[in-house]
């Protein structure tokens, strides 16, 4: 919800705003002058009524006048109302190509941020991308029209105006530019108020939500009834907290509304005692006719009525400017970017020389100034290494580097002799399989997850590939076996039992490399063993085993050990 | 309209007369804006008429002068008025509407619950409670309001001007604005329910995109998954756009309405002049009004965009509140309790879902007062289940529990949970004061108790580090470490002193000193209780009576 932190950079809030629309800038503006122009038809309207209504009072009027001024009156309108659809219409446009763009350049950006490097959460991001930028739409299609016409429509009208009666124009030359003058006044409490009540919604939704996420615990403690009456007492302190900023926030409508209304009233008042000629200034040298009278009153509302659609989108300018805040935000953290794009690749072959891998002079930096140094190794086809060292000493970060997550700051990692570049890292991974440490499993059924890159392995290779890393039982356990859903919203599964699901995807590919971060992990000794006969497995297949770990038991299964050295 | 109706009945009797007053205001606002806008015309054109008559000297300018003026002010004041008023009843309707909707969920299946902790389901929730606080505010007001001044300027305009151009304005503004907004409901519907299932499919998919971005680079699907975001995306726009082309065309029937009526109105005013039938002052007053008539369908563009939204949010949050009553009561019939009979379980077969597989087939065991029983075995073996079954959250496949003596069906709600206690797997904290977080269990708890509590928990310490009792947990218990919250909801429930303590893993994350400390504890703060705990570690074994095995 809105930021309550004073502003670090409006400027480049307003300036982010502005390259976000600048793609869509001349439908923008030919979308505001079509409006600008569709408000404007309203004069030649106004003219109509006043014409047969001063015929009718000199008598001059007959049927076929009436008709004229009727049809006139209605043609224009539908031509007015023509306008607004068309100018809408490239406005809707607009404002769908500036979404089209601004996500498509988010989700390819945060989509290539090296997973290990700092980055805005994904809810977060999920957020932004979703209905925040949604708001953009409401500030395209009304507050930027709105700003076209407050600069042109009033303008026309008080010239206009000036050329029938000067005394009229000073009515309107004097109420307008007023309102905005006692608008910025009180629009300061008003901002304030409409982030504040912004805030009471999302407060009042927070609030909502974490007694839901706490409904289990509040049944079993039969306190359902005193967290329902503590949730209303809050509310209702919210809302009077609200209501007392809101009384001053209205205010700023409020002098707008007076102003507007003081100006129509002082015309009509001036019109009408001109016309009976109490007052016998104001027009120029003839008396003010009565056309021209009901033609200035006709033209006094809208003069004013740009300037009550631009208050009424303001909201909508606070939103724009807050999405675009976060916009700054999210691009501001420096991009790390994985190697290669991530695309389906032909698998490298493996090397018949000596080294599949080797590391040389690598220094690892994580966007950060900080850089991690790494000692030079070689592993060769087949070996199985443990990567050791204390947490903190870079084991997950060079595991990262090696599967081309992240990019070298110094050194260089080979690849069967090759250095590991974007055009190699592709292909290289495609012959690697990756156990993290708390795998991500994606909305869908766990079959679906487990052919992940594999979409046409059949059910009796899943099996075997399950039995391999022995996670049947998982399976088995599952209600809906291979069909259960996973995900958020899905069956569960425990760390180790996660894992092991890795394991029987990579054992399914038959991938000759295993790249393992920690996979005992917070595991108890039992379940740690599992794991670790389930990587021995693809050990013994053929596989080459690279796992970074500060787990003894495990590391003393493995072939190889590579310490990364003590100090940092 | 019909799942909108019990929403509206809802905000109706949130504060009627807050409801009424906001609707009361908003009439004055149009009525004024009707008049001032037919008394200027009207005062123009007379004013015009006696000057060309030259009777300008008796006409009478001060009583529709003044009154111009009273009207251009009070229509801003009663708009200041009316602002207030509406957004009151509003916020009071939002309020009440939050209200009912977390008292409906926590009378929701267990399972149901743990499907609303999902980030997902919570979103979809806020989203659509948001979408509905329109409600009143954009629909039924405004909606209300301006019926209600139409008639009143049917009758106002019949008898000031003519029926005929009263009935003409009054009926084409009401039939036009009642078609739009009739068409708009129907035709958003779909595009509604489309858009916001495609903008749900786009989160799912950028999220798992974000967070399984890794793996799909090893899968080589980097690129193709954000395709597909991108896709679920193109997909929710194109349904918004034809949700704002259905805006636009409301929009223009809208305006177009209003300038055909005032068209017409001019005519037949005219008309009639000519007739001789009215004056022209009169004619004059007739489009004048119209014009300002035009005010009552304006504020409706909005619901009209909305309306269909709102249906949609309307129909998933119903789901949610509660009917009239709840029939929770349990047969009377059932045998008195007797603490000292504890905890049995008998032959007990349970399954996590129902669709699942059997776990602890046939589970047989009884523990009395005073006693510890650690359930072991693998994870995913049950254990967790068997205390959800224990605990009356989930019904068992086969078999009977037994609390006190008595069949846990045949205990009612409320005692059950005051002799029964139980730690889930995840415990969640809601914020306020750590004194407010432990006297839900037991509002009349004094502060010496809730510092027993805590020192039982091994957390005297951080609270009084914190600022004792009296420190505030942020959102979802912010401030303390997950180890430590789940320490805070322990002492929640050894606060009640339960006949029956279900535990599960209750030592999780500590290490073995601190949970050795936190197990005596929980022994010494209810020594007479019968004590079920799913261990997992060998400190929560070795501190067991007795251990059974599961699955």
């Amino acid at each position: 919800m809105a930021n309550k932190q004073p502003d670090a950079a409006p400027d480049r809030a307003r300036e982010r705003l502005d390259a976000a629309l600048a793609p869509v800038s001349g439908s923008l503006r030919r979308a505001g002058l079509i409006t600008a122009g569709g408000s404007l038809l309203w004069l030649p309207q106004a003219a109509l009524v006043a014409w047969l209504l001063a015929s009718l009072i000199a008598g001059s009027a007959d049927r076929g006048t009436a008709l004229l001024a009727a049809v006139g009156f209605a043609l224009l309108g539908a031509l007015r109302a023509a306008f607004q659809i068309l100018a809408d219409r490239i406005l809707a446009k607009a404002a769908d190509r500036v979404l089209a763009r601004e996500r498509a350049v988010l989700v390819a950006r945060e989509g290539r941020r090296a997973p290990m490097a700092a980055g805005p959460r994904s809810a977060e991001l999920a957020a932004l991308a979703s209905e925040k930028l949604n708001t953009l739409e409401p500030y395209i299609l009304r507050y930027r029209p709105a700003q076209m016409r407050v600069f042109t429509v009033p303008l026309a009208i008080l010239l206009l105006s000036f050329t029938i009666s000067w005394a009229a124009g000073v009515i309107l030359l004097v109420a307008g530019p007023l309102i905005p003058v006692f608008m910025a006044l009180v629009g300061m409490a008003a901002r304030e108020a409409s982030e504040r009540q912004m805030d009471e919604i999302g407060t009042l939704n927070g609030m909502l939500l974490e007694r839901i996420q706490a409904l289990v615990d509040i049944r079993l403690l039969d306190a359902g009834e005193q967290v329902a009456r503590g949730f209303e007492e809050r509310a209702e302190s919210l809302r009077e907290r609200t209501m007392a900023v809101l009384r001053v926030a209205f205010l700023s409508s409020t002098v707008l509304e007076l102003f507007s209304a003081l100006g129509v009233a002082l015309v009509a008042v001036y019109v009408g005692f001109s016309l009976l000629g109490t007052i016998g200034f104001g027009a120029w040298g003839t008396p003010l006719g009565v056309g021209e009278g009901v033609f200035l009153l006709l033209l006094a509302p809208e003069f004013f009525q740009p300037l009550r659609d631009l208050a009424a989108a303001w909201h909508d300018k606070a939103s724009a400017t807050a999405v675009a805040r976060d916009l700054v935000k999210a691009e501001a953290v420096a991009p790390v970017e994985i190697l290669g794009t991530g695309a389906g690749a032909v698998p490298l072959p493996m090397p018949d020389g000596p080294a599949l891998v080797s590391v040389r002079g690598l220094e690892i930096g994580l966007g950060g100034a900080q850089r991690i140094a790494f000692p030079d190794f070689d592993i060769a086809c087949g070996e199985t290494c443990a990567l050791l060292g204390p947490s903190g000493r870079g084991k997950s970060t060079l595991l990262s580097a090696l599967a081309g997550l992240l990019p070298v700051a110094a050194g260089r990692i080979e690849i069967g002799g090759q250095p590991l570049d974007a055009d190699r890292a592709d292909r290289w991974r495609m012959s690697v399989g990756w156990i993290p440490q708390a795998p991500h499993f994606f909305s869908g059924t766990l079959r679906a997850n487990l052919r992940l890159g594999d979409p046409e392995a059949g059910d009796a290779e899943l099996l075997a590939a399950l039995r391999t890393a022995h996670a049947e039982e998982i399976v088995e356990r599952l209600p809906r076996g291979l069909l259960s859903q996973l995900g958020e919203t899905g069956a569960g599964v425990s760390g180790g039992e996660a894992r092991r699901l890795m394991i029987a995807r990579a054992a399914l590919g038959k991938l000759p490399v295993i790249l393992a971060d920690e996979p005992t992990a917070n595991l108890d000794a039992q379940t740690a063993e599992v794991v670790t006969d389930g990587l021995l497995a693809l050990a013994e297949a053929g596989a080459t085993l690279i796992v970074a770990t500060h787990d003894e038991t495990l590391a003393a299964r493995l072939g190889r050990r590579i310490e990364l050295g003590g100090a940092a | 309209m019909r799942p909108l109706l019990p929403i509206l009945k809802l905000v109706w009797s949130a504060d009627r007369a807050a409801f009424l007053r906001g609707i009361a205001l908003a009439v004055v606002v149009l009525v004024m804006g009707v008049a001032l806008l037919g008394l200027s015309g009207w005062f123009i054109i007379a004013a015009g008429a006696a000057g060309l008559a030259g009777t300008g000297a008796v006409f009478d300018v001060f009583r529709p002068s003044a009154g111009v003026r009273f009207l251009a002010l009070g229509r801003t004041a009663a708009r200041y008025g009316e602002r207030l008023l509406t957004h009151d009843a509003t916020l009071k309707a939002l309020a009440a509407l939050r209200v009912r909707l977390l008292r409906g969920i926590s009378a929701a299946p267990y399972r149901s619950l743990l499907r609303l902790r999902g980030a997902e389901v919570l979103h979809r929730l806020t989203a659509d409670i948001d979408a509905l606080d329109g409600v009143a505010l954009r629909l039924a007001i405004p909606l209300l309001a301006g019926a209600l001044v139409l008639a009143g300027s049917l009758a106002a305009l019949t008898w000031l001007v003519d029926s005929r151009v009263a009935a003409w304005s009054v009926f084409s503004l009401a039939l036009g604005a009642t078609l739009a907004l009739i068409w708009a409901a129907r035709r958003s519907d779909r595009p509604s329910r489309m858009a916001e299932a495609a903008g749900r499919a786009f989160r799912v998919r950028l999220v798992d995109h974000l967070r399984g971005r890794a793996m799909l680079a090893f899968a080589g699907q980097l690129d193709m998954s954000r395709q597909a975001v991108l896709k679920a995306d193109a997909r929710a726009r194109r349904e918004r756009l034809t949700l704002a082309r259905t805006e636009r065309r409301t929009g223009a029937v809208v305006s177009l309405t209003a300038t055909f009526s005032a068209a017409g109105a001019l005519y037949i005013g005219a008309e009639l002049a000519l007739r001789g039938e009215i004056s022209p002052a009169l004619a004059a007053l007739g489009f004048f009004a119209t014009l300002g008539m035009a005010e009552v369908v304006g504020p409706l563009r909005r619901a009209m965009r909305e309306i269909g939204g709102m249906r949609d949010s309307a129909r998933r949050v119903l789901r949610w509140l509660p009917g009239q009553d709840l029939p929770r009561s349990r047969p009377e019939t059932a045998p008195p309790n007797d603490p000292e009979a504890g905890l049995e379980l008998v032959d007990l077969s349970v399954s996590a879902l129902p669709e699942g597989p059997e776990l602890a087939e046939g589970l047989s065991l009884q523990i009395l007062p005073g006693e510890t029983l650690a359930l072991v075995g693998r994870s995913g073996a049950g254990k967790t289940t068997v205390l959800d079954v224990a605990a009356g959250l989930i019904a068992p496949r086969a078999g009977e529990v037994r609390l006190c003596g008595r069949a846990l069906v045949q205990w009612e709600e409320r005692a059950l949970r005051h002799h029964l206690g139980y730690l889930p797997q995840r415990s969640a904290l809601t914020s306020g004061t750590i004194g407010e977080a432990l006297r839900l269990a037991r509002p009349e708890a004094s502060d010496a108790e809730l510092h027993a509590v805590l020192t039982a928990v091994a957390l005297d310490a951080v609270v009084a580090r914190i600022g004792g009792l009296q420190a505030r947990l942020g959102e979802g218990g912010r401030g303390l470490s997950g180890g430590e919250s789940r320490r805070l909801a322990l002492a929640r429930v050894l606060l009640r002193a339960p006949d029956v303590l279900l535990l599960d893993e209750p030592t999780e994350g500590l290490d073995r000193a601190t949970a050795e400390r936190v197990l005596n504890g929980i022994r010494a703060a209810c020594p007479k209780s019968a004590i079920l705990i799913a261990a997992h570690r060998a400190v929560e074994r070795d501190w067991a009576d007795a251990l059974h095995s599961v699955g």
